[in-house]
């Protein structure tokens, strides 16, 4: 069901974007490696910065893959073919997972090859650590993903996609933010799908964390399905 | 197979008088089909159908006998479209673009799009964020013709042309009927409807008020207008006398424009037998004047 050719032109529009998010967030992981080792620098790290970077790559892509193209009227040219609207969607979300998949990759080898250059080492016990924190930001980058690329599929204007699914990202982003501010806003660590990601559960490998990153792929799941199958059945203004 | 285009009671209301409302049309296969209407009767909406973009809240549209909504893609097989508004995808130059749209379709041989583009004076390897408005129609142009599709959706697809380009264009769409391919097309130009459609329809408030045949508009007429010029002014005077229906008077010429209906041709011959006419021609009903005169009629049907 995918298209090879609305890959190709996906990955053409998104690699600049792709490269220098990936980019930065390997030299920052590198850079933490090589000076802290990695049980300390797994909490410091991974509970807040590649949090943000995958929002924000979810919300700029998310946008682009659909909407933008409706908004702008481009993916006239596209069902202008023999292309399915299925079609569309699935090879756009397969580009969106695949690519956060491949930024969350090149982040844990970042992380690996900082850790082994530096003074601490790496341990196989390390590289399994590195290992389930970059399957949990993928997870999480993926519930982003999922929920702008829901909204994507759903609104003709990128306004209103950004608004809808970017303020989502952006909300779940600062709630436990918030929560730091004292006792009295600590509930708000409930109500964003980032605490799903338990950082120091994993860097304790203690249990639990495992169905939390669990949910967070049916989060990510449901809402690209969703999208996906409005995105078949509504009106396009083109 | 019947008709190569089959739209039946299709309605789409977006409220205040707007959309398309029990529009029953059927093109044959190898016709050239002309929609006119001013902007906001509701031509891009039915074409947005036909390209199965929008789902028809009551009716149907078929394209080579398939659905345009159910079938869209499969029949995206046998169809060009020209899209109202241009805005191609974010590659270099024309040439990418048409290698990319030649690409969704498995289009191998781009020698009928290098054939168009010589047609067009088109250089392909422009970039497309530098291209006038002229340049970006004939690149939509060439990639809506040249994949041979059967079928051919055209809104308002000489839109930004030059004259002269835009009888390439005509040129281009009477080749392809000569084919026997089907033109769907929109436009604001008479002249080009005229050139290249078999039957017209005009689109008035997303209802069509008349389907004309072209053919039959050059003479057919049940009322026809004559110019008439007269040797003499006093001539002119008594005819204009007579109370014929006047479309149009020019006193310093002794020239008068009449509307006549054919039962009552003998009547304008019996006055003007006793007058010195100097000349009298019959001035061809254009498909402007056609449209206008329906369009009046149904003004002022609705007005009374």
């Amino acid at each position: 069901m995918l298209n090879a050719a609305l890959l190709k032109q996906t990955v053409r529009e998104n690699a600049v974007l792709w490269t220098v998010l990936t980019g930065v967030q390997c030299l920052m992981v590198f850079s933490v490696a090589m000076n802290a080792p990695i049980a300390a620098a797994g909490v410091a790290y991974y509970n807040l910065l590649p949090g943000i970077f995958a929002g924000i790559y979810a919300i700029t892509v998310g946008n682009r893959l659909i909407c933008a193209k409706v908004d702008r009227g481009t993916l006239a040219y596209v069902l202008a073919t023999p292309v399915r609207r299925r079609a569309v969607t699935t090879t756009q979300a397969a580009f969106f997972g695949g690519s956060l998949l491949a930024m969350c990759a090149l982040g844990a080898a970042a992380h690996c090859a900082g850790a082994a250059l530096s003074s601490f080492g790496l341990t196989g016990a390390d590289v399994r650590t590195v290992l389930e924190l970059n399957l949990g930001l993928f997870l999480l980058g993926w519930a982003f993903a999922g929920i702008c690329f829901a909204a994507s599929c759903v609104f003709n204007l990128t306004k209103h996609t950004i608004a809808t699914g970017g303020g989502l990202v952006c909300a779940f982003l600062l709630l436990p933010i918030m929560a730091m501010f004292g006792q009295n806003y600590a509930f708000m660590r409930h109500l964003t799908i980032v605490s799903l990601y338990d950082v120091p559960a994993i860097m304790a490998h203690s249990a639990g964390w495992f169905w939390g990153l669990v949910a967070l792929g049916m989060i990510g799941a449901a809402a690209g399905a969703a999208g996906s199958w409005a995105f078949t059945r509504r009106d396009l203004p083109l | 197979m019947e008709h190569a285009i089959e739209i039946t009671g299709l309605t789409r209301d977006y409220g205040q008088g707007r959309g398309l409302f029990d529009v029953d049309l059927t093109v044959a296969p190898g016709e050239v089909f002309g929609l006119v209407g001013i902007n906001g009767a509701g031509k891009t909406t039915m074409i947005r159908h036909l390209m199965g973009f929008l789902r028809s809240r009551r009716g149907r549209c078929r394209i080579l006998g398939g659905d345009c909504w159910r079938q869209a893609a499969e029949l995206k097989r046998h169809i060009g479209h020209i899209p109202g508004e241009i805005a191609f995808p974010d590659v270099k130059t024309g040439l990418d673009f048409l290698e990319l749209q030649a690409s969704y379709t498995a289009l191998r041989d781009l020698a009928r799009a290098d054939d168009l583009a010589a047609r067009f004076d088109l250089d392909v390897s422009a970039p497309l964020k530098r291209m006038s408005k002229g340049m970006k129609q004939k690149t939509a142009i060439v990639a809506a013709f040249m994949s041979g599709a059967s079928v051919l959706l055209l809104d308002e697809g000489s839109t930004g042309l030059d004259p002269l380009m835009q009888k390439v264009f005509t040129g281009l769409v009477a080749e392809e009927k000569a084919k026997g391919r089907t033109v769907f097309m929109s436009s604001h130009m008479f002249d080009e409807l005229e050139a290249v459609c078999d039957r017209v329809a005009f689109l008035k408030e997303g209802r069509i008020i008349e389907v004309a045949r072209i053919a039959e508009l050059g003479g057919n007429e049940a009322v026809k207008e004559y110019k008439i010029e007269f040797a003499a002014a006093e001539d002119y005077q008594a005819f204009l006398a007579r109370r014929f229906d006047l479309t149009r008077r020019q006193d310093q010429f002794n020239q008068a424009s009449v509307r006549i209906a054919r039962a009552d041709i003998g009547a304008l011959f019996q006055a003007l037998a006793c007058l010195d006419v100097k000349f009298i021609t019959q001035v061809p009903r254009t498909l402007a004047a056609h449209f206008a005169a329906k369009y009046h009629d149904t003004e002022g049907a609705h007005h009374a």
